[in-house]
């Protein structure tokens, strides 16, 4: 009860410090798989060392002891380091908030967490910010985690939001595969969205898109006529929404279907979120993504 | 008493009196847009505009400027004068619980000082009819006074206080603060919380909060940069080479402050004399494993000390331990008589692995046994050989009934047979000949008992594979009553069997180690269960170097019981690390002894010479070392998560005018007056605009 409580966007957005906030949902988290198959992911046979005293004694091979008449321990590690990298759309679109969290907050949220998640999954973690252009970057690396959460803290609305441009140049700078998390409230036509993230996609890279939105651009509950001011050109309209709003879900509804098809048939993952679903829903999402990646590796 | 106002600059902004005439008279077209992520999807529709410029709902009017003026008045913070007293009875008599840490946290620097000021004027504070509670909490919270106007009481209680050796758990003081709010007839309460919100001592998973309208005071003594050097945790490993026992000790050293430590010496001293000393830096927050060399552990008990710098927390720069010989395990293998030399040879590289504990192995045939062969013994196994006859089956038979163990393990040299009648009712099953399983790839096992202590070490996931062996063969097995199976076969059949002779323990095996009926033997899980089988027959306990804080000893089951000539009544003396000794006087009753202080504590009998006595080591709990303090803010705000209790920052508690308009609290009155207008106007406004477009239609 207390933990899903946490788990709730709004709670979240009065915890200031971005690890403990992600602390907080991947631990709840996990501890809420229980004995999920998912746990015993990591760990697998590395190699042999002799045996020195201290040692636990249920690791020593005992098979290898009846052929080589020696004691050697089994060793293991994690087999997951794969590179995980973020791509935050930080344009001035993102910072719309209806409710208690703004879009922006909440992708910060799920940066947050996903990397943190990540990297107890021992993945390289990395981070890239753009608007219309790249605003920062930071690598993969097993260290980066610290650098990318004070990163994401320290993130402020840009301005004009683009797709393609910023994609391209990440897509030209990640050398290795990666997991690529791309997440945005993707006001771009379905075609153009569908080509930035290709750029990633055709690199041999795994594109997860977490399409993030406020429930008030899903559902347009507004009242009264009144000018809606566009957040990144600044451009006004009057609007009676009791006319238009049934219109306006139409064509949204259309956009996210398209969006949804476009991405999905041509190999990526799509996950539309409203900043008032719970964190861990994304997690789930991003783990069994993660669980089948994995898996089509081992084969 | 007068009337006056905390913040009267505050009252400029009656100024804003004029927000609702102007809204009523220029209504006009709103100029604010609504800002909106994309208008990708929005069509342009034109709208008409109203202008309404004379005032239409004069009580509208009114309720919207009376609500102006109650908000204005509410932020300027009105109290009303006079004494602490005539105030306190304004709004009602306190009910204060006072929640003071004194975990071992609080002795750093001068947190304890801080805290029993702040305590103190608490107190201070205290109107005529309200009544506070003084509650100490570490691991435990205790109420150290009853509710008490009675100041004397309460300071008293307060100056008999002190730091204890305990780690911070808040959910218990909250639950006991919770209690008393809960259980008192004044109409308000208040609870302060003096710490040092130490991080590890808050669960925010516990479901733990004050009533509604509690007032929550936090007083934060917590350092900004505590540096706290620590050593958390030491481990001996020990190794026997030329009959002597060595053990090399390593130990983890925590840097738990903010800033890194250059070149601090480590230091190990046993017996008051320094062994070895290492050099250690460390970055903030890194935690490093020093390894000291081997030493040759000392006939007696030896107090250990690892050192390490010097800061304001000394108790855990230092970490005591005691290293008393482990004595080895003294184990005889009976091997049958037409045995190859390597019969036992799994078995014996099996118990040679490892020093904790060591097994001293002598192997012999059961032709050439003698009686000499078995004195002393901690454990006999017959592997694959009948047990003996004569003299030597008599001494073996006597020192299990004394408390030695015998494991039997029946291979495909142990027909019943071959095992003199009258020592088959010894075993606590009878056996039978050999069943065949060698069709259909073998046998397995298929029930282990986990809670036993045998197979307790495997009962987690990947801690040993039972599955993976296969058994050809292996001996039929019925149990006597008073035995216990501790494994079966996946037909059934009992695989291994317990029972009790006098004393000793026997356990008995239904196939071979000897990788012929069985691969048991050369699998993963032959060596940790064949030790786990010998630890378990002889009992082995593995001596504890050291204690934390708060850790009970039964002394029933300590060594100058086990080791002496022990009833109810004697009495022991217990020499502590803080003040005299004290003697105990033992019974059923009182055997536990607590260890409460840091330190060494010796336990002997009163009378008796110094060997008797045994020497337990008492180290603080690591968590205690972590000064991270958790934000006070997030604290707080689980605590009061039942809504409307208030928090407050305190930095002094003194009868200040601001002190003063706090406790009355008149400004929450003026906000809900205010609330509870603008939400009528509202109602009221919405009714009248529903109301027109109806009129009109008609």
């Amino acid at each position: 009860m207390r933990i899903s409580s946490f788990l709730d966007p709004a709670v979240l957005a009065r915890i200031d410090n971005l690890e403990l906030l992600a602390r907080t949902v991947v631990d709840g988290f996990i501890n809420g798989l229980h004995r999920s198959p998912y746990l015993g992911l990591s760990i697998d046979f590395a190699e042999h060392r002799p045996y020195m005293p201290g040692d636990d004694i249920r690791r020593i091979d005992w098979r290898v002891f009846g052929r080589t008449d020696r004691f050697y321990v089994k060793e293991f590690e994690a087999d997951t380091n794969t590179n995980f990298v973020v791509l935050l759309d930080i344009s001035r679109s993102m910072d719309y908030a209806s409710q208690a969290i703004s879009k922006l907050d909440y992708a910060r949220y799920l940066t947050a967490c996903l990397s943190y998640f990540s990297r107890q999954q021992r993945d390289r973690v990395g981070l890239v910010t753009f608007d219309q252009d790249i605003v920062e970057m930071v690598p993969p690396s097993a260290k980066h985690l610290d650098v990318v959460l004070h990163t994401v803290d320290r993130i402020k609305p840009g301005g004009t939001g683009e797709l393609e441009a910023p994609l391209l140049k990440v897509a030209e700078a990640i050398k290795r595969r990666s997991i690529l998390a791309l997440v945005s409230d993707l006001y771009h036509e379905p075609q153009s969205v569908l080509r930035a993230a290709s750029y990633l996609k055709n690199k041999g890279n795994d594109v997860l898109i977490f399409h993030v939105l406020d429930p008030a651009e899903i559902n347009f509950p507004f009242e009264g006529a009144a000018h809606f001011e566009d957040l990144e050109s600044g451009e006004r309209m009057p609007v009676v929404p009791e006319r238009q709003a049934e219109e306006y879900r139409a064509l949204m509804s259309a956009h996210l279907d398209e969006l949804a098809h476009l991405l999905v048939s041509n190999g990526m993952d799509y996950f539309l979120f409203d900043t008032s679903k719970p964190l861990d829903y994304a997690l789930f999402q991003y783990l069994s993504r993660r669980v089948r990646l994995s898996r089509g590796r081992v084969r | 008493m007068g009337f006056s106002f905390l913040a009267p600059i505050f009252l400029a902004g009656l100024a804003a009196l004029a927000i609702p005439i102007i809204v009523h008279l220029t209504h006009r077209e709103r100029k604010d847009a609504i800002a909106f992520p994309s208008l990708m999807f929005v069509r342009r529709i034109p709208y008409k505009t109203h202008r309404r410029q004379k005032i239409r709902h004069w009580l509208l009017f009114l309720m919207r400027s009376l609500a102006v003026v109650l908000f204005v008045a509410a932020f300027a913070r009105p109290l009303l004068e006079g004494d602490g007293a005539s105030a306190t009875s304004f709004a009602g008599a306190r009910e204060v619980v006072v929640l003071l840490d004194r975990s071992h946290s609080m002795a750093y620097g001068e947190r304890w000082d801080r805290a029993a000021d702040a305590a103190r004027r608490a107190f201070a504070g205290l109107g005529p009819d309200d009544r506070a509670t003084l509650v100490a909490f570490a691991e435990r919270a205790e109420a150290i006074t009853q509710p008490t106007s009675d100041r004397t009481v309460l300071d008293g209680a307060l100056d008999g206080l002190e730091v204890g050796g305990g780690v911070t758990r808040y959910g218990p003081a909250i639950e006991l603060a919770r209690e008393i709010v809960e259980r008192t007839d004044r109409p308000r309460s208040e609870v302060f919380l003096i710490t040092d919100f130490q991080r590890t001592g808050w669960d925010a998973r516990q479901a733990v909060s004050l009533p509604r309208g509690t007032v929550l005071t936090r007083v934060q003594v917590a350092d900004p940069d505590a540096s706290n050097l620590a050593v958390t945790r030491a481990a001996l490993m020990r190794s026997r080479s030329g009959g002597r026992e060595r053990a090399a000790l390593s130990a983890l050293v925590a840097n738990l402050g903010v800033e890194a430590v250059e070149d601090v010496d480590a230091t190990l001293v046993l017996d008051g004399e320094e062994i070895e000393t290492r050099s250690v830096s460390l970055e903030a927050g890194e935690v490093v494993t020093l390894q000291f060399d081997n030493f040759v552990v000392p006939r007696g008990p030896t107090r250990g000390v690892v050192r390490v710098g010097d800061d304001d927390l000394p108790d855990d720069n230092e970490f005591r331990f005691v290293v008393e010989p482990d004595e080895p395990i003294s184990i005889l293998i009976i091997e049958p008589r037409a045995g190859s030399a390597d019969h036992s040879l799994y078995l014996r590289r099996a118990l040679a692995v490892g020093g904790q504990p060591g097994f001293e192995i002598d192997v012999r045939r059961v032709t050439g046994l003698s009686t000499d062969d078995l004195d002393g013994r901690d454990l006999v196994i017959l592997n694959d050989a009948p047990f003996p006859g004569g003299v030597n089956g008599q001494r073996l038979r006597s020192l299990v009934e004394e408390g030695a163990g015998l494991l039997a393990v029946l291979g495909r040299r142990s027909p019943p047979g071959a095992w003199p009648e009258d020592v088959i009712d010894f075993l606590p099953v009878a056996f039978g000949g050999p069943l065949d399983r060698s069709s259909g790839g073998g046998a397995t096992l298929s029930y282990l008992d986990y809670d036993h202590p045998v197979f307790g070490l495997f009962r987690a996931p990947r801690s040993g594979d039972f599955s993976s062996p296969r058994f050809f063969r292996y001996r039929r097995m019925e149990t006597t009553e008073s035995a216990r199976v501790l494994a079966r076969f996946d037909d059934g059949s009992i695989a291994l069997a317990e029972g009790q002779q006098g004393d000793g323990t026997v356990i008995v095996w239904a196939s071979g180690f000897e990788n012929f009926w069985n691969d048991l033997a050369v699998q993963p899980v032959f060596l940790p269960h064949v030790h786990q089988l010998a630890k378990y027959l002889v009992e082995y306990e593995e001596p504890r170097p050291f204690y934390r804080v708060g850790n009970v000893i039964d002394l029933w089951e300590s060594p100058i019981v086990e080791d002496g000539d022990v009833s109810a009544g004697t009495e022991l003396f217990v020499e502590r690390p803080v003040g005299g000794p004290s003697v105990l006087r033992l019974s059923e009753e009182n055997r536990f002894l607590q260890l409460n202080e840091i330190g060494f504590h010796r336990v002997g009998y009163v009378g008796g010479d110094d060997d008797g006595a045994f020497v337990v080591a008492t180290n603080l709990d690591p968590r205690e070392s972590d000064l991270t303090a958790i934000d006070p803010e997030e604290m707080a705000g689980a605590l009061t998560a039942e809504g409307d209790a208030e928090v407050t920052a305190l930095e002094a508690i003194v009868l200040s005018p601001e002190d003063l308009e706090r406790r009355q609290g008149l400004w929450w009155y003026l906000l809900v007056g205010a609330a509870t207008l603008l939400l009528l106007e509202t109602l009221i406004s919405n009714w009248l605009s529903r109301a027109k477009p109806a009129k009109a239609r008609s």
